[in-house]
């Protein structure tokens, strides 16, 4: 019962953080209908961020060996900071690799490889300053926390319980924004229908910029999370997670704000389940999991019918 | 700019004029110089063959698509280069070809995206009443998904959505299209109560016989040009008129 409750809520966390990804692609997937390929390197960039406003240190393989920000944050401050400055690069991203072809009413496709380019080039400035080996978070990263917690008589990694919390909480505001609040109302009759909401006085263009910033800081808050839970593997796990994220995406339904949660639940859920003897089947899963849904229903678990209007 | 002869002609002040209005699609010119005036008060209609240019005359009125020449003033004033969502701020409320209700969303939140540039709660609550009240059977579907509407009820939710906007012009694009000839009259009958109010409606529409009823004057568009132009009593008997649209 134990290892059962405690296989469930690992494989929550992670589906909590894939969650965050497909979340951030389903944003700019709404109003734009292309996928922003630059989001994995965003959450490689969060994870990095949150390390260095953390007060950590650059190896000696990095591009300025030994450097660090003269300023150590507690994790909240940073993890938040990062998450800005994702997001602000991700703004930077529209701007170079869509907007552009936006404004020169260009194939939207062709945006798939701007931003594959431009996710490339983040993280090859992040292989360059940082180096290519991992990192771990300094020890004590937080503070005041019981590395492990009983719950029901299973022992659990405090920092997987923190994680599957904040990921619920941002999962939540999120949704209650989109369906509650004037921006939100706005964001989704963008995607519905972008004429229709301009013609409502809804500057699409700024809804666009915006659905871009909240997917850059959901980007860094999942890599920072990952990088305090686990470790900072190197500059490309990032783009691992973004694919996996992408995974979730078309298992949840492209477009869909619910899909993209139960996507991603059950995809760590699932990973959860192997064995850790035979982890690297852990990704065979995943795509399996995605071919059988796909074979059952093509529009994904909560998606809906690619042909709506007539 | 103001202009005296309007004024003695009327006695209304014009609130939209194009001058001379151009409009390309790529290599393939949509507009030839269009020349149009709506007074505060009038309902025009504007009226036309399919792809003589009406929508893309209401496009470039609403900032959807940048003219290549000529002249949009409102009140006097040069819209160029303002963006879409700018000039229905100025009072321009554009019902666009199609319907395009948000088909996800309930018929309520539709009437409350019309109003999304408002800030008057009160009044906000008192024109969705009205809203009702013009449109019955959108208070009886008001909870429902506005794609499961049927089309003659998508085509009055875009009407109401952009009224809830309080524009001072309203410009409509074909709210006949695909409708039933009954549902034609109540939708003629309910633009011509909004202009007996006192709203400015210039109307798109293709059927001419029913919007000349109830317009003060018309335009005809051929080829991207106005090739006819009076009062719509004049031009509901024009010979000509009545051989090309009216049927008769």
């Amino acid at each position: 019962m134990d290892v059962l409750l405690q296989t469930l809520l690992n494989g929550a966390a992670a589906g909590g953080v894939y969650a965050l990804v497909a979340l951030g692609y389903t944003l700019v997937f709404s109003v734009l209908g292309v996928i922003n390929f630059a989001q994995g390197a965003l959450f490689s960039l969060g994870g990095y961020l949150t390390y260095l406003l953390m007060g950590g240190h650059i190896s000696v393989s990095g591009g300025l060996p030994g450097w660090g920000l003269p300023i150590a944050l507690p994790f909240a401050a940073a993890l938040l900071l990062a998450a800005a400055g994702a997001a602000l690069l991700s703004l930077l991203v529209e701007r170079l690799a869509f907007a552009p072809l936006r404004r020169r009413n260009a194939e939207p496709l062709l945006s798939l490889i701007t931003s594959l380019g431009a996710g490339l080039v983040l993280v090859n400035l992040l292989q360059l300053l940082m180096g290519a080996e991992g990192y771990a978070f300094p020890a004590g990263s937080l503070a005041g926390l019981p590395a492990v917690v009983s719950l029901g008589g299973a022992r659990i990694r405090s920092v997987q319980v923190l994680l599957l919390l904040i990921c619920a909480a941002v999962v939540l505001l999120l949704t209650l924004w989109l369906e509650g609040s004037r921006g939100g109302r706005a964001l989704r009759a963008v995607a519905e229908d972008p004429t229709t909401a301009r013609l409502l006085g809804i500057d699409s263009d700024a809804m666009v910029r915006l659905a871009f910033l909240l997917s850059g800081a959901l980007a860094g808050l999942g890599g920072g999370l990952v990088g305090v839970s686990v470790s900072l593997p190197g500059p490309y796990f990032g783009i691992g997670y973004g694919l996996k994220g992408l995974t979730v995406l078309v298992l949840g339904g492209l477009g869909s704000v619910p899909g993209a949660i139960a996507g991603g639940l059950l995809m760590g859920l699932a990973e959860a389940m192997v064995p850790s003897g035979a982890s690297g089947w852990r990704d065979a899963l995943a795509f399996a999991i995605l071919f059988v849904v796909l074979l059952l229903r093509p529009t994904g678990l909560l998606g809906r019918r690619l042909v709506e209007k007539v | 700019m103001s202009s005296p002869k309007a004024s003695s002609d009327f006695g209304n002040s014009p609130l939209l004029q194009l001058q001379g209005l151009q409009v390309h699609y790529g290599s393939v010119q949509a507009l030839h110089g269009v020349e149009l005036m709506v007074r505060q008060g009038e309902l025009v209609a504007l009226l036309g063959p399919n792809g003589a240019g009406k929508s893309t005359t209401l496009r470039a009125i609403s900032g959807l698509t940048a003219p290549a020449a000529g002249r949009i003033l409102w009140r006097g004033a040069c819209l160029a280069g303002l963006p879409a969502h700018r000039i229905v701020r100025l009072g321009i409320g554009h019902c666009p070809e199609g319907r395009r209700v948000l088909a996800r969303q309930s018929v309520a939140a539709n009437l409350e995206l019309g109003a999304w540039l408002r800030r008057d709660s009160a009044a906000i609550r008192h024109d969705l009443d009205r809203c009702y009240s013009l449109f019955p059977r959108l208070a009886e579907r008001r909870q429902q998904l506005a794609g499961g509407l049927s089309g003659g009820e998508q085509q009055m939710l875009a009407i109401a959505r952009t009224l809830m906007g309080r524009p001072t012009l309203l410009m409509l694009d074909e709210p006949s299209l695909g409708l039933a000839p009954r549902l034609v009259e109540e939708v003629m009958a309910i633009l011509a109560g909004l202009h007996r109010d006192g709203l400015s409606i210039l109307l798109v529409e293709q059927n001419a016989e029913a919007a000349l009823r109830i317009a003060d004057r018309g335009y005809v568009l051929e080829a991207g040009a106005i090739s006819l132009a009076g009062p719509a009593r004049q031009l509901l008997n024009d010979e000509a008129l009545r051989a090309s649209y009216l049927g008769a």
